[in-house]
């Protein structure tokens, strides 16, 4: 029989998560097991997301993967334990009209080729880890035709990328840290869907870092041997927050919410800077941004804008309400004004719309902004350039889908190569 | 009888301190107690120092202060407090020459005029408070003849400012946190005096500023209402640290005394941030600091230099000896140097015979420094011009000392009023 020359394949898109309760410090590294709960939000996939095709063909002579174009290797721990627990959870597939006809035994013999891109970029410091370990489990799951629900991919998901398991679902997620020793309970599972808070709007500043960063996988791991305030806040903070943040977002508490955002956020930098050697993740601006947020809470009586930092000095400002979030967006480009000659809307991307409804959409629109009433003093000049690359505005947003348009995939059908 | 007008004054030197283990918290607002136990090393009052001039004369009509020339108030409570826990342990006083003559319990009756003068500025964030009290305490236990040891004056300074009460003796110093209500076991105590380690050279970097700082007072009442590790830090953590550096000290065990004084001084920036709302005291410049030191300690081994930073962006690097100062100045001068036309004596100050020792004295000798081998990368460019506004080069030094020269005095002997 001649080979078999079919490329059966599937694309997906999956979104990206900051989490408000973090996530730093594991207790079993090479099942990635946390050792606290966390809880995030699916950020919209329109605006930030990856999309992976994979496809599985009696052609291909190995496994093989391309992220944003340039092939990768898949022989680390990560990649492995991701493909050998989808694989072993791979079902029958048929496609009369290709002439694909797949059994569970095959997959174990078959190869793959891989393909992912985010639409972010990776210097950017916005977690596409997360966003590509879930594509990755996700689309693969589809081309498997693999029974399990999100929550369970999301324990394989885990063990690539451990914040990638929360974004197997949209809207707000908790990471359970699980007992089990294999980790089979240390799952995602969704709390409210994107539409259960659809006021919210986030802005995030992507602020201009002269510095490689530490890893997040060898910083929480100096983290957990070195901090002596990583238990603590482990064992007796986490676990409070979790219930309240559970219970603020169950009720749509903004104020709650933020409180517990913004702490925990900062909790997550405390412990970095008791880290031996200290991680410092947040830098002067990312120091200005809170500072003028802060103040902004504190002048209205009842937050406006909750604050949350990864491990880098992006801010991400999550804004009551639009009304909020285009009075923040004037008040932050009074603060950080783009360089002369910048094009607004490369400056603010994502949702863009807001420009227009915060007045910034004319010319020399941001020298005629005025410094907003309750936050001067004390946050420094107006004349800050450079230390924002650019903002991002979006909002919650939705889980994995697939693709189904083929113009989507990035691996021809034909070859099963990057196209 | 005709007015009496004769004036009786003392003039003092005070140093000031940094802590190694650091006091933030209090247990008791208004007696000044610690929610934990910190240790000092005192600095040379020759390059650092408080002179107060202190007189007593029955033609002065009320208390009054002058500090660095401009006259204050001795209204608020740590001021009053000072004064009425050293009058009321004041003695009889008698010197014939100048017709003198006080009884113990005239004291209560006559009125005081003190003149202080710091020989470094308050804006550069040096904890002139401590040095300040300390030697307002000492000078007026010498003018009243007061009989305690230093230990139970260092009680009553730290009515004044906390930290004041460990500026009563000279080379390294405990604040024992005590545990009676009324603060009277709540003293400092030397460990060892300032010829016991002698080998240390202390730099300081004073590191330009831009944002007004939040005080410590306040700052460290925020910390203990909001932080949730505090708490642990100061039953768990401190405890053990306080043993480990009276070890090391004792030891002269360098290696031990910078691994507790980064991470004592870490930890406590890390409450600051977990304050809500945070309170940050390091920027940017400090950071590269701590990563040049950082790098290059692991870079040789075994620890060179210590740091640690108080409530304010500057640095106290200390290193183990003469050599390796030179070496960490060519280092701190590659990545800080100053800017064009500064005079380099106006730039490194204090034990500036360093600056020879660092071939440094010379025209344009900064720009002809080579990047040390162990620390390149990652810290950023050699462009950073005004981040450090200057160094001081000092040492572990002597405690309080009259100073019995009348030229030092600053206050006239004939009128009691500031020269």
């Amino acid at each position: 029989m001649a080979a078999e020359k079919w490329v059966y394949m599937v694309t997906a898109q999956t979104p990206t998560n900051i989490a408000v309760i973090k996530y730093w410090g594991k207790r079993d590294e090479v099942r990635i097991l946390p050792v606290n709960d966390s809880i995030s939000v699916t950020l919209d996939p329109d605006h930030l997301c990856t999309v992976t095709t994979v496809a599985v063909s009696p052609s291909f002579d190995r496994d093989r993967m391309w992220l944003n174009g340039k092939e990768i290797s898949l022989s680390g721990s990560r990649y492995q334990n991701c493909l050998r627990e989808i694989r072993s959870r791979g079902g029958d597939v048929e496609d009369k009209e290709k002439g694909v006809k797949i059994e569970k035994k095959d997959w174990e013999r078959l190869n793959l080729h891989i393909a992912s891109h985010n639409n972010f970029p990776t210097a950017a410091g916005l977690a596409s880890s997360a966003a590509g370990f879930a594509c990755l489990v996700f689309s693969l799951a589809k081309l498997m035709n693999v029974e399990e629900d999100p929550s369970q991919l999301s324990a394989i998901a885990r063990q690539g990328s451990g914040s990638a398991c929360r974004s197997l679902f949209g809207g707000f997620v908790k990471w359970k840290m699980g007992s089990k020793d294999d980790g089979s309970d240390s799952v995602a599972v969704q709390l409210a869907d994107e539409k259960h808070w659809d006021d919210l709007v986030i802005i995030i500043a992507v602020v201009s870092s002269r510095q490689k960063e530490t890893s997040s996988t060898s910083g929480m791991r100096e983290s957990v041997e070195t901090s002596l305030l990583l238990q603590h806040r482990a064992k007796e903070v986490v676990p409070k927050r979790i219930v309240q943040m559970e219970e603020a977002i169950k009720n749509r508490d903004f104020a709650s919410f933020t409180q517990l955002s913004c702490t925990d956020s900062n909790q997550f930098h405390a412990v970095c800077l008791d880290t031996s050697p200290p991680i410092f993740y947040m830098n002067d601006t990312s120091h200005r941004i809170i500072s003028l947020v802060e103040k902004w809470n504190r002048s209205e009586g009842t937050p406006q804008v909750a604050y949350t930092f990864d491990a880098g000095p992006n801010a991400v400002l999550i804004a009551r309400n639009r009304k909020v979030a285009v009075q923040l967006l004037q008040g932050l480009l009074y603060y950080f004004p783009p360089k002369s000659d910048t094009d607004m809307k490369s400056y603010v991307v994502g949702d863009n719309s807001i420009l227009k409804e915060a007045g910034l959409d004319g010319e020399n629109s941001v020298e005629n902004l005025q410094p907003p009433p309750e936050i001067r003093d004390n946050i420094g000049s107006q004349d800050q350039k450079g230390e924002v690359s650019y903002f991002i505005c979006t909002r919650p947003g939705r889980g994995p889908v697939v693709l189904p348009d083929q113009t989507q995939a990035l691996l021809d059908p034909e070859t099963g190569l990057p196209k």
